[in-house]
């Protein structure tokens, strides 16, 4: 795995596995050719500043696995020319505050931009999540899902952008977040901004306790109420591993994931 | 030798009293038949003897292998060998069925069950049940049909081994081969375990498989007669009415409630003015 510790300019055109570990700000220059599946593990910075460029006709996926103890803010813009799709997926289960902006611009007709979200918060975890679309035949989604643990604090503000002129443009968004504890807080804010009239939009959205009678009937069979709660965060946050294609990885934070579980 | 002893239960829900006094005794190996109309709170006491948290128990006891159920959470009570299978098993999407059951069966034991234990036990009950090859990776009864949710029930039975098995009402949903299946499922558990069961069924080709040998028949929150199978051979051809008339009781009947429509109201009082 490259470590990234200072600002640089990457030129991609296979897979990438990154380590980004500095005491600096960064500022990162991401300049996608070809068809990549790319993964960042962020082990500790401060300040992060992201461009990212995709030519058109090809498919990046980018993986952020946020393995920080340190407060972490970023500031993520991400362009998608014709024809080409992006797939941006977040793991977080640390335990330190994040705040993240992050915009996809889908630029060119029949772009694709996808957000995927998973986090285990037991901290404050700020997330403004744009994806925009510009131009016409465009797709825009995002998918967002959160156990929130009883000292932590979540708030997602959501957007799905649709721009005059963006015809037949889509934009869809689901957000679910489940809470554990008395004393957490949740805010999602899911917004559809819409500015033209042939197109397809849609939200969904969830903020809540573990429903009782599923409670009760896992229960019943001998777990208790903690083991409950990490067989329904599995549940709720495993997903994201999808976006991995290396199975050793993925394993590796899924074991990761379940040994964090374990503890709460 | 495990016995489950119920002396004088009361319970209520939401502050209705639903279980007025119910005196029951199950030794290891029994099976017994429970039986009555519905509303009548056949299921309200298999879920009190779980420990249902809807469920208040008021007054009266229950014993478990020299353990009081009641001081006892529901997780602890399956551990010590209660077992509920439910009429409506609920869907718990994202969490797989193994994922689900290796949990359940590693809170029983001090080391984790490996991983091939684990898939040959798992095959054998799914092979037992006729159930698809997924349901292993399938989540828990997500877009399960009513009779695969049930039968679903019996594979997790068969890999906790309870030594006391309460089933409500897992017939009702299932197909006549399926009834014989879950039926000789249950056989070939109860020949390995010896455990006990208390079975809720309203029918007799179920109970018949099954051999029960006792019924019970619960009227108003009370058991009003007991005895063997020829009780609820009888309850098959003639209904309830005979235990009515023979005990000189009278059914719940239940409270009609008519719609109380505002727009209606709004409309006498306009007539009460223009009078």
């Amino acid at each position: 795995m490259d470590i990234i510790n200072k600002s640089k300019e990457l030129n991609i055109n296979n897979d990438e596995k990154y380590l980004v570990d500095s005491n600096e700000d960064l500022a990162l220059i991401i300049n996608c050719h070809h068809d990549a599946n790319i993964f960042f593990n962020i082990k500790k910075i401060n300040n992060m500043d992201i461009k990212c460029y995709l030519d058109k006709d090809i498919k990046v996926s980018i993986f952020y696995h946020n393995d920080s103890d340190h407060e972490i803010n970023t500031n993520e813009n991400y362009e998608v020319k014709e024809n080409s799709e992006l797939v941006i997926s977040y793991s977080e289960f640390n335990y330190a505050t994040t705040n993240r902006n992050s915009h996809i611009s889908l630029n060119e007709i029949s772009s694709r931009g996808v957000i995927n979200s998973a986090s285990l918060v037991n901290a404050n975890k700020n997330y403004n999540l744009i994806v925009e679309n510009k131009a016409k035949y465009t797709m825009g989604e995002l998918n967002n899902y959160a156990v929130v643990l009883k000292d932590g604090r979540l708030m997602i503000d959501a957007i799905g952008k649709i721009n005059n002129g963006a015809k037949k443009a889509e934009s869809h968004q689901t957000s679910r977040a489940l809470s554990f504890g008395e004393t957490q807080k949740t805010t999602i804010l899911p917004e559809l901004l819409i500015d033209e009239n042939d197109v397809k939009a849609s939200h969904a959205m969830s903020i809540g306790r573990m429903d009782e009678d599923k409670l009760y009937y896992l229960m019943s069979r001998g777990l208790s109420f903690e083991d409950c709660t990490s067989l329904v965060s599995i549940g709720y946050l495993y997903p994201i591993f999808d976006n991995i294609k290396d199975e050793e990885l993925k394993n590796s934070l899924k074991d990761a994931l379940e040994r964090k579980l374990e503890n709460i | 030798m495990k016995r489950l002893e119920i002396k004088n239960l009361h319970v209520s829900v939401d502050d209705k009293e639903i279980l007025k006094g119910i005196d029951l005794v199950v030794n290891e190996g029994e099976i017994h038949a429970l039986m009555g109309p519905n509303g009548n709170g056949k299921s309200t006491l298999l879920a009190a003897i779980m420990g249902d948290p809807k469920y208040i128990v008021t007054e009266g006891s229950i014993i478990y292998d020299n353990q009081d159920l009641l001081a006892l959470p529901v997780n602890e009570r399956s551990i010590l060998g209660v077992f509920l299978g439910m009429q409506y098993p609920q869907e718990i999407p994202g969490v797989t069925n193994s994922d689900f059951l290796r949990a359940a069966m590693n809170v029983r034991s001090e080391k984790p069950i490996s991983l091939f234990k684990f898939i040959k036990e798992i095959e054998k009950s799914i092979e037992e049940l006729e159930m698809k090859d997924d349901l292993a990776h399938r989540f828990l009864n997500e877009g399960f049909s009513g009779g695969e949710k049930k039968r679903n029930e019996i594979v997790q039975m068969k890999m906790l081994k309870p030594s006391l098995a309460m089933l409500d009402e897992i017939d009702s949903g299932l197909d006549v081969d399926a009834i014989h299946l879950v039926a000789k499922s249950l056989e070939l558990l109860k020949e390995e375990t010896n455990m006990a069961m208390i079975i809720v069924s309203h029918y007799e080709r179920f109970l018949e498989l099954l051999k029960p040998n006792f019924t019970h028949v619960l009227i108003d929150g009370k058991i009003v007669m007991e005895g063997g199978a020829d009780i609820f051979g009888r309850i098959d051809e003639e209904g309830y009415d005979w235990i009515y008339k023979e005990l000189n009781i009278d059914p719940i009947k239940e409270e009609v409630k008519r719609p109380t429509s505002i727009g209606v109201c709004a409309v006498k009082e306009v007539i009460k003015e223009s009078e």
